[in-house]
Formats: C-alpha cells, sequence, structure tokens
C-alpha cells in the first residue's frame, strides 16, 4: 500500500466533487433543511387532542368539571350535537375522544357516591390513546380536591427533580439525533454514488488496470468523502447551535474523537453498497430503503431502543447510527464523558471495520463481476 | 367491439413501449428483487419493533426505611410493568452515578423515618429523580411516580367509600392497543411511497443519462404514451407490493381489514401514481443522477416525517401541521388506518380522497409538462 496513490485517489476524488456545483451546494442545504424540519417537527408530547363532550347532567356542578377537563393544553373541545351518538364524531376523524357525563353526575357525587362516567377512545391511536385516559384519569382526582371531595394532600408525595433537562425541553432530546441521522444519511449517499458511478462508466476498469490496490481505492475513496462529511458535520453543529441553541455539556473530547470514527463508517457504508451493488438504481434502493429507514426507526432516534422486543432488539445493536445518537445525546445533554460512553468507540470501529472487509472482499479481485 | 380495441392496443407504440419496459425490468433480476423483498422484510420488522409505550423503566431505589409500607410503596410502583426494580444502589450518590451513566431512567429515595411518620399520621416526602434526556419519557415517567405514590397515600387515610369518580374507558377499533396496528398502516405507506418515488426518478434519469431518451423520441410515440409505458410496470410491481403489505398485516400482525378492499386498492394505485409521477417530476428538474437521488432522498424524508407515520401530527408546531396538509402520503395513510380499522367509507374520507387526487392531477401533468419541455 502506497500513501501517494491513497493520496492521489483522494485528490481526483474530491475535484470530482466539487465540479458539480449543485450538488456540492445540495450536499449542505439538503442535511441544513432536513436539521430544520426534524428538528422542529417532531414532538412526541400530545397537546390539542380533539374531544367531544356530550353533559346530560347540565349543572354548574358537572361544567365546572368540564373546564378542568379542557384546562390542560392537552385537550381541546370539540362542538357536537347532543341528539347524535358520540361515537359518531370518533368515527367521522372529528373528535380523538368523547366524554359522556350522566344525569345523576353531580347528585351521586355530592350524595358521597360514585358516578361513572363514559369515555370513548379511538384506539387507532395507540400514543394518543393512552395519553388521553391518563389525562382524564388525573382530572378527575384534581377536580374532587379542588371540589372538596378527596383531602387536599396525599399522606405520601414526591418531590420530583428532572436532571440534564430541567425544563423537559423535547428539543434537547430530538436535536442531536436528527445531527446523528444526517451524519449518516448523506455521507453514505455520497459515497455510494461515487463508488458506483466509476462502475457505471466504465473508469473503474482503468483503476483494475492501474497498479492500485483494492485497499489504497477504498482509503483514498474513503478519505474524500470522510474530508467532506466533515465539513457537513461542523456546519450542521455550528447550525444547531444557533438554532436550537444547543451546546456542549462536559468534556468535548468524546465528541471529537467519536465524530470522525463514526462519520467513516458512514463513509464505509456508503461505500459497501457501492461496491455491492451493479447499478446505480439498485444502488440508492438498498441505501434508500435499508440504510434511511433503518436508521431512522431501529436506533432510538424517535423511540427508545428499550421498547424494541427481544430477538430485533440484537438487530438494532448493529446499526451505527445508534451508538453515534448515545455520543452526541452524551455531549450535548447529559454530560458524563468517557465513563459513560466508552463502548461507542469499540462498537462504531468494529462496524467500520466489518464494512470495509466487505467492500474490501468485493473489490481485491480488480476485475468485473457480471 | 372489445376485440377491437385489444387490436387497436396491441398495436399501439404503447403496448410495445410497456413491453419494452417490462422486459428491461424482468432483465434486471436485482431490481426486481430489491422492489419486492426489502420493503416486506421491513414492514415486518418495524411493526415489531415500534412502540410508543412508556414501559420497563429501570427504577434505581433507595430504601433508608426498610419497612413494610416502604416495600408496599416499592411494589405499587413496580406492579403493573412501568417500572422495573433494577438496582439498589448504597447513597444518593452512587444513585447519581448510575443515573449519569444511564444504568437508571428513575431513583426513588424512601427517608429512613418513613413509616414512623405515616404510623403518626403525618405527610411525608420522598425524593424522585428523573433523568431528562429524553424529555417526552421523563414527562410520562414523573406523572406515574406523582400518580402511583399519590394514590398509594390516599389508600393510607383509609377513606370510607366517598365520591369518586370512575371512567369506564372504551377503546375503538383497537381494543388492546396493540402498537402495530398503529404503526403497520403508516409504515406500509411510507415504504410504497418512497420505493415509487425513488425507483421512478431513477428509471427515468437512467433513460436520459443514457442517451436512450433521443431515441424513444425519434419513434412515432408520443411523449405521454412513452411516459405511461414507463410507468406502466413499475406501477403493477408496486400494486403486488400492496398485496404483500396487506398479506403481512393480515398474517403476520393479526390485522382486521374493515372496510371496503376495493377502494383500498383503487387509492393506494392512486397513491402509487402520485410516487412515480413525483419521481419522474424530481428526475426531469435535476440536471443529473446525483441530484436526482439527493433530492429524492430529501423529499420523501420529511414527506415520512410530516405524514404521522411515526410522530403525532397535533403535537407539531402549527406551521408543520398545515404544512403536513400539502403531503399526499399524510392523506394516504389517513385512508389506509381508517379503512383497516374503522369501517367507514367515501362518505367520510372524501377529503382525503380528494386531495390525493389533486395531487395525482397536478404532478402528473406538472410532470409530463417538464418531460416535453426537456424533449423538445
Amino acid at each position: 500500500m502506497k500513501l501517494k496513490r491513497v493520496w492521489a485517489q483522494c485528490v481526483k476524488e474530491l475535484s470530482q466533487f466539487r465540479r458539480d456545483r449543485l450538488t456540492v451546494a445540495l450536499a449542505f442545504l439538503l442535511p441544513f433543511a432536513t436539521l430544520l424540519i426534524f428538528g422542529f417537527a417532531i414532538r412526541l408530547e400530545t397537546k390539542n387532542i380533539p374531544l367531544v363532550i356530550q353533559d346530560f347532567d347540565n349543572s354548574a356542578f358537572s361544567r365546572a368539571y368540564i373546564e378542568r377537563l379542557y384546562g390542560t393544553n392537552q385537550l381541546d373541545p370539540v362542538r357536537w350535537f347532543r341528539d347524535k351518538l358520540a361515537q359518531d364524531s370518533i368515527n367521522q376523524g372529528k373528535a380523538s375522544a368523547a366524554v359522556i357525563i350522566p344525569p345523576d353526575f353531580s347528585r351521586r357525587l355530592k350524595e358521597g357516591k360514585t358516578s361513572t362516567i363514559q369515555v370513548l377512545i379511538d384506539g387507532s391511536d395507540v400514543a394518543n390513546a393512552r395519553v388521553i385516559k391518563n389525562s382524564i384519569r388525573a382530572t378527575n382526582t384534581f377536580f374532587l380536591k379542588t371540589e372538596g371531595l378527596l383531602p387536599k394532600q396525599s399522606l405520601i408525595t414526591s418531590r420530583t427533580r428532572v436532571w440534564f433537562n430541567p425544563g423537559r425541553q423535547e428539543s434537547l432530546y430530538m436535536v442531536p439525533g436528527v445531527l446523528a441521522i444526517n451524519l449518516v444519511l448523506y455521507p453514505s449517499i455520497l459515497a455510494a454514488i461515487a463508488m458506483v458511478r466509476d462502475k457505471e462508466e466504465g473508469t473503474i476498469v482503468q483503476v483494475y488496470a492501474s497498479s492500485t490496490s483494492a485497499t489504497e481505492l477504498l482509503l483514498g475513496k474513503g478519505l474524500a468523502y470522510l474530508s467532506i462529511a466533515l465539513s457537513e458535520a461542523v456546519f450542521l453543529m455550528m447550525a444547531a447551535a444557533l438554532i436550537f441553541g444547543t451546546r456542549l455539556a462536559g468534556d468535548p473530547t468524546p465528541l471529537l474523537v467519536g465524530t470522525p470514527l463514526f462519520l467513516a463508517t458512514s463513509v464505509m457504508i456508503g461505500l459497501f453498497v457501492g461496491a455491492r451493488s451493479n447499478s446505480q438504481s439498485a444502488a440508492i434502493q438498498v441505501v434508500g430503503a435499508a440504510n434511511a429507514l433503518t436508521t431512522m426507526l431501529l436506533s432510538g432516534f424517535i423511540y427508545p431502543i428499550s421498547n424494541i422486543p427481544w430477538p430485533l432488539s440484537l438487530l438494532a445493536n448493529l446499526v451505527p447510527v445508534r451508538y453515534y445518537i448515545e455520543l452526541t445525546r452524551d455531549s450535548f445533554v447529559r454530560g458524563t464523558g468517557w465513563p459513560g460512553i466508552w463502548f461507542v468507540f469499540p462498537a462504531l470501529a468494529a462496524l467500520g471495520l466489518v464494512l470495509f472487509w466487505g467492500a474490501w472482499q468485493k473489490l481485491q479481485r480488480m476485475q468485473f463481476s457480471d | 367491439m372489445d376485440i377491437k380495441f385489444f387490436e387497436q392496443l396491441f398495436e399501439s407504440c404503447f403496448w410495445a413501449l410497456a413491453l419494452k419496459e417490462v422486459r428491461q425490468i424482468f432483465r434486471n433480476k436485482q431490481l426486481l428483487f430489491l422492489l419486492t423483498f426489502p420493503p416486506t422484510v421491513q414492514l415486518c420488522i418495524f411493526g415489531f419493533a415500534l412502540s410508543p409505550d412508556v414501559r420497563h423503566l429501570k427504577l434505581g431505589i433507595i430504601d433508608d426505611s426498610r419497612t413494610e409500607i416502604s416495600r408496599e410503596l416499592v411494589a405499587a410502583l413496580t406492579e403493573n410493568q412501568v417500572f422495573i426494580a433494577q438496582t439498589y444502589p448504597a447513597n444518593p450518590k452512587a444513585l447519581g452515578e448510575e443515573v449519569r451513566r444511564g444504568k437508571v431512567d428513575v431513583g426513588l429515595i424512601i427517608p429512613h423515618d418513613f413509616q414512623r411518620t405515616l404510623k403518626r399520621g403525618r405527610p411525608i416526602e420522598v425524593q424522585v429523580l428523573v433523568d431528562g434526556v429524553n424529555a417526552y419519557t421523563a414527562g410520562v415517567a414523573s406523572n406515574y411516580v406523582n400518580q402511583i405514590v399519590n394514590q398509594y397515600g390516599y389508600q393510607l387515610v383509609a377513606r370510607p367509600q366517598g365520591a369518586n369518580i370512575v371512567p369506564q374507558i372504551v377503546y375503538l377499533y383497537n381494543p388492546g392497543l396493540i402498537s402495530s396496528w398503529f404503526f403497520v398502516p403508516g409504515v406500509m405507506g411510507m415504504l410504497l411511497t418512497m420505493v415509487s418515488v425513488l425507483a421512478s426518478a431513477v428509471e427515468v434519469v437512467k433513460e436520459k443519462d443514457a442517451g436512450t431518451l433521443e431515441q424513444l423520441l425519434m419513434t412515432p410515440a408520443s411523449v405521454l404514451e412513452i411516459l405511461l409505458a414507463k410507468v406502466a410496470p413499475l406501477f403493477f410491481l408496486l400494486m403486488g407490493d400492496v398485496f404483500l403489505s396487506l398479506g403481512v398485516a393480515r398474517f403476520v400482525f393479526a390485522m382486521p381489514f374493515r372496510g371496503n378492499l376495493p377502494l383500498f386498492l383503487a387509492l393506494s394505485g392512486l397513491q402509487i401514481f402520485i410516487g412515480i409521477s413525483l419521481g419522474i417530476l424530481l428526475a426531469t428538474v435535476s440536471r443529473s443522477k446525483q441530484q436526482a437521488i439527493l433530492t429524492s432522498f430529501f423529499i420523501t424524508l420529511p414527506m415520512v416525517i410530516l405524514s404521522g407515520a411515526l410522530a403525532p401530527i397535533e403535537s407539531m408546531p402549527p406551521f408543520f401541521q398545515t404544512l403536513s396538509l400539502f403531503n399526499p402520503l399524510r392523506h394516504y395513510i389517513t385512508i389506509v388506518r381508517a379503512l383497516m380499522l374503522k369501517d367507514v367509507g367515501v362518505s367520510v374520507l372524501w377529503p382525503q380522497i380528494l386531495a390525493l387526487a389533486i395531487f395525482a392531477f397536478v404532478f402528473m401533468s406538472f410532470s409530463s409538462y417538464r418531460f416535453r419541455a426537456q424533449a423538445q
């Protein structure tokens, strides 16, 4: 292996990339736009769930209860007719839930008896269904307390402290994840395109004919796209700091070491796919379907990995971005540093080497396979 | 008359071109495989893997009281699987360290005079420490802890059967609140759209790059015929994907199908058509293959995020909620969920159907306009 050849391959790749000005612009603009859209749009804490209430009691008491139900920003009032089935409002998609208050609601409560209210919830939206249930339960207790029907204070109270993110800002959780997702998607697509382009245009034959070895070819291309990915990373992290106010929490060295390592695996994903597939359409299909969705859905980006049931959770361990998300969340929010996330580094290095080996296997024979 | 129609069809340029496209696709075994196999496998994986539940949170407990009541409180917290007693650290410092390292999600500290104080009928506080990195889970977790602790405290007061409001909850359509019934329709729409946009963009751009487009334009076929022939085989392949997905939903996830099947198939066809038109549009506006690939990725991912397939639309900021109305995938997923789980029809779904029809018309006419403009 000669470093000179690696370097030459890298320089050639970069000048080829630079020539297509629009692609250069897209390589930065698209991740930036993705950062904005994902960073602002993905929120799990549900608000403004449309709720219909049919009040057959129609007393001051029941109206006070209704006011309590709508008092939080979780439930939003929807008008519905008293003479129509409440369920129809859910069937027609106008409301996600309906509460039916019986005529004897206030009488029974004032007599110190139990009153049962009917709650219909649209179960097709699983996450919201649970939120609605909990919200109504909590409102019931709160209402009984304020009306003096329950003792004001429970004997045991909990004093809760939320660490690392006391305001429970969801953007603090999402944005580090979006950074990681961006830094696997775009570098890997760019690298895959570069690899396949050589094959399709036939220029790879020239490489085969030259004295360049498979290792040198992969390292040269990898180095070129690693440098592009690094500039994307710096650019995106600065943008996130300016727009979302993400700040480094604690020791910055894990991030400084981990980012190049992770970007190297991202580029290797692209080169691996590029080396393994024969045409560009197939290549992007593989990168697209497998990479984009798997990274988004099996990495703990939106829903925690601990929610994935057992045999599939093993699969999640093979997704490099899963480790990098842990790293960015630690660096930007938790700030534990090395003792908390040391495992990220061997995992990323191992996955990167496996990908490199897979691409090298295919290329080392230096001849067309089909 | 029927025969005449078929004679005309078989002699038309469209038929010849469609045959060419079909042969081209079937020769490309890799593509054929990639268009059907990964989407089906992914539907299975994501259907099982995705779950919004907050469960199995790791609870670290410091019980300085070591009494019956304190153990009962811990049991109340862990009995419904939301929390799992993970560790019993020796002191608050060790507990803090475990939270920091992510070994524990929620920490609970019960003071040593817990039982004594309660026996005297005096109120007491327990300390709760929540890892706030995941803001959503942290919110749900702290609500759960508060609720359970409070509830337990009320029980101790030995209140006589007093006034109470009991909600009698009925979950419609999905009584067991099975996560996969929510995610499978979303993932299905997502995969269909991604595959149709990406595949059609690449197919058209490939022809453009290879220069064979000029050859096609020299033939007596009209631009529209070329375009339709180009998308026809892709369309049928993707319709095959729809059937595969339905099979997965039915036999892997035991999902019901309560709506109208022909309506579902027709609207799925419409959605595929939209995806393909969008792909062609992207291919015609980009100057190189790289750009086509980059932009089609860039378009499809936000479409997925803003569709309600993964995260609820209601919790997005108002601007993005409005933006999501211009996303065909959002309407399609609403339709799929409604048709699979609810027994509703056109009378309820007409706004979504109308939206899809408008998208199909706009995308197809714009992309064939662009195609024609480039041809000349």
